[in-house]
């Protein structure tokens, strides 16, 4: 099983996608925002990052920018799980190097199979 | 003045009176009723004049007050020559008529400030009781989530006991032939009791067939008896020969000394015989007390056999019922608890997406505080740009500056609350646990 990072500065969601992850087996780590995240990656290799877009100190988009610039996690798959849905911001993840994008609420089942489609 | 119309009606009612006793009946009675009517008419006017009367009373003035204003003002023009320049009344009434604008003015710009120090005011509450409920219904949802977690996972746990000890009584046996099954024990049990209950029966019908060899026996016997009777024959015909022999050996004298002991040899042959012939049938009688009583034990026995295996075999097929009723119970159970699972698998996907909602309205929450403090900023600046101008403003306004201050508070951030984050979307929420499958503005999942 994978080691997954989620990144959200909402407690209960990270709880919610822990949860759902730990129940096939995956590890979760947890940061409330992307430079927590960072500092996190720096001392752990993860499989998949899961993050959100509007975060405090610094945001998803920002965040994605900053990890495909480290040579570790140049390929590393990242979704963005948050509540916008704009075309616009799908395009900025998107050129930031996002591998997809995923709309609050979500299904736990759906979460799953993507997570299971990205991990290969 | 004299109220004239009091002596009229006076006069009129004495006239009337004076002339009744001197002029007849009818001419009193109609001079009455005309002196009433107009005592009537009068006595309408009279109300009327007494309340213009009390009008007039409180009203100045009087002559007597109009000469003291005519005096003051001819004191007052005695002073004129002191001023330099009378306006004209058209100067006059254009002055007037500007300091009333400005006044007007300013009154308006008074309650407009007042207008603004209310709602600054208002927004700063507001604030305050929208990051307050972002606040409390964040840790409500991290508690609800904690303990939904606890919970799911003690079910879990719950759940799979259950099911490892149901699935024991289906799973197989251990490398020693041990069942580790209910579902094994039954069948082995099955097997081995009617094992041992054919045993029995086998050995019931051996017990039957020794029982008919023992007849067959005891015939034998009773044949050996006939036997041993014609050996006695035999034995006592020897004898009776024997002893013919010997006295014929006697009546030849000398000569038949030799034969003589041969006879004798031969009847006393015959009597060990006889001896011999009564010794066996003596054993031959023994035995066949004895096959008589392995015979009626022998019988006895094989009844009980087959009566016991086949109490034996009926009780192990009720016992291998109920315990393959039992069985099934447990299957159907297991079953269930599968049924359940699922259930509370849905369940709980359900609740994982509910409780997303709390991120969703905290930051729609967020969002509506981002106009009102754009507003709030706004109101600052031009508040800031219309003090400056004029200081005497908001000299009647109280707390002025107070509310000045509060209007610059929207540059700090709550206390220990987190800044607001993205704006809310467009779209109106969905009601849990309905899941949107694709937003206005695209689908909800999207590998790029």
């Amino acid at each position: 099983m994978a080691t997954i990072l989620t990144v959200d500065d909402t407690a209960s969601m990270r709880q919610m996608i822990s949860f759902t992850l730990n129940s096939v087996g995956h590890e979760v780590l947890q940061a409330s925002d992307g430079r927590e995240a960072l500092n996190i990656l720096q001392n752990k290799k993860v499989d998949l990052v899961i993050t959100d877009v509007n975060m405090p100190n610094m945001d998803g988009i920002t965040f994605v920018k900053s990890l495909r610039e480290l040579n570790d996690y140049k390929f590393t798959p990242i979704l963005m799980l948050t509540t916008e849905s704009q075309d616009t911001k799908r395009q900025q993840g998107k050129v930031a190097g996002a591998t997809g994008w995923i709309v609050k609420p979500f299904n736990p089942e759906q979460l799953l199979t993507v997570v299971k489609k990205v991990l290969g | 003045m004299p109220r004239w119309w009091l002596w009229a009606m006076g006069g009129l009612f004495a006239t009337w009176l004076w002339a009744v006793p001197f002029v007849p009946w009818w001419v009193a009675l109609g001079s009455g009723l005309c002196a009433m009517l107009t005592l009537t008419v009068l006595a309408f006017y009279a109300r009327q004049h007494s309340n213009q009367d009390d009008i007039s009373a409180v009203l100045p003035p009087s002559e007597d007050e109009s000469q003291e204003v005519f005096e003051q003002v001819d004191a007052l023009m005695s002073h004129s020559k002191d001023i330099e320049h009378i306006p004209q009344v058209e100067e006059v009434l254009e002055s007037m008529a500007q300091d009333n604008q400005r006044r007007r003015l300013d009154d308006l710009m008074r309650r407009w400030v007042d207008v603004a120090q209310r709602y600054s005011e208002a927004a700063l509450v507001l604030r305050r009781e929208i990051y307050s409920v972002i606040k409390q219904t964040e840790q409500a949802a991290n508690t609800i989530a904690s303990s939904f977690e606890a919970v799911i996972n003690k079910a879990t746990i719950q759940a799979r006991q259950a099911m490892e000890l149901l699935e024991g009584t289906q799973g197989a046996t251990s490398d020693d032939g041990t069942p580790q099954s209910l579902k094994d024990f039954i069948q082995v049990s099955d097997e081995r009791l009617n094992k041992m209950a054919d045993e029995v029966v086998r050995v019931a019908d051996l017990s039957v067939n020794m029982v008919r060899e023992l007849d067959g026996v005891q015939t034998r016997t009773q044949a050996i008896d006939g036997f041993l009777l014609d050996v006695e024959k035999l034995a006592d015909q020897t004898s009776l020969l024997a002893l013919n022999a010997d006295i014929e050996a006697a009546r030849v004298g000398e000569h038949g000394r030799g034969f003589s002991v041969v006879a004798q040899e031969v009847r006393r042959l015959s009597q060990r015989s006889h001896e011999f012939s009564d010794r066996i049938r003596q054993h031959l009688k023994e035995v066949r007390s004895g096959l008589s009583r392995t015979y009626g034990n022998m019988r006895t026995l094989s009844a009980a056999d087959m009566e016991h295996a086949l109490t034996i075999k009926e009780d192990v097929i009720s016992l291998t019922r109920s315990l393959e009723g039992k069985n099934r119970e447990v299957a159907e159970t297991v079953s269930r608890i599968n049924e359940i699972s699922k259930e509370i698998a849905q369940d709980v996907r359900n609740v994982v997406i509910s409780l997303q909602f709390h991120d969703i309205t905290s930051q729609k929450l967020s969002g509506m505080l981002e106009p009102m403090d754009e507003l709030r900023r706004t109101l600052y600046h031009l508040m800031q740009e219309t003090v400056s101008l004029d200081k005497n403003l908001l000299k009647n306004l109280p707390k002025n500056e107070r509310w000045l201050s509060r209007l610059q508070e929207e540059t700090l951030p709550a206390p220990e609350i987190e800044p607001p984050k993205e704006p809310a979307r467009k779209e109106s929420t969905p009601e849990p646990p309905r899941l949107r499958e694709a937003t206005d503005n695209g689908p909800a999942v999207e590998l790029f």
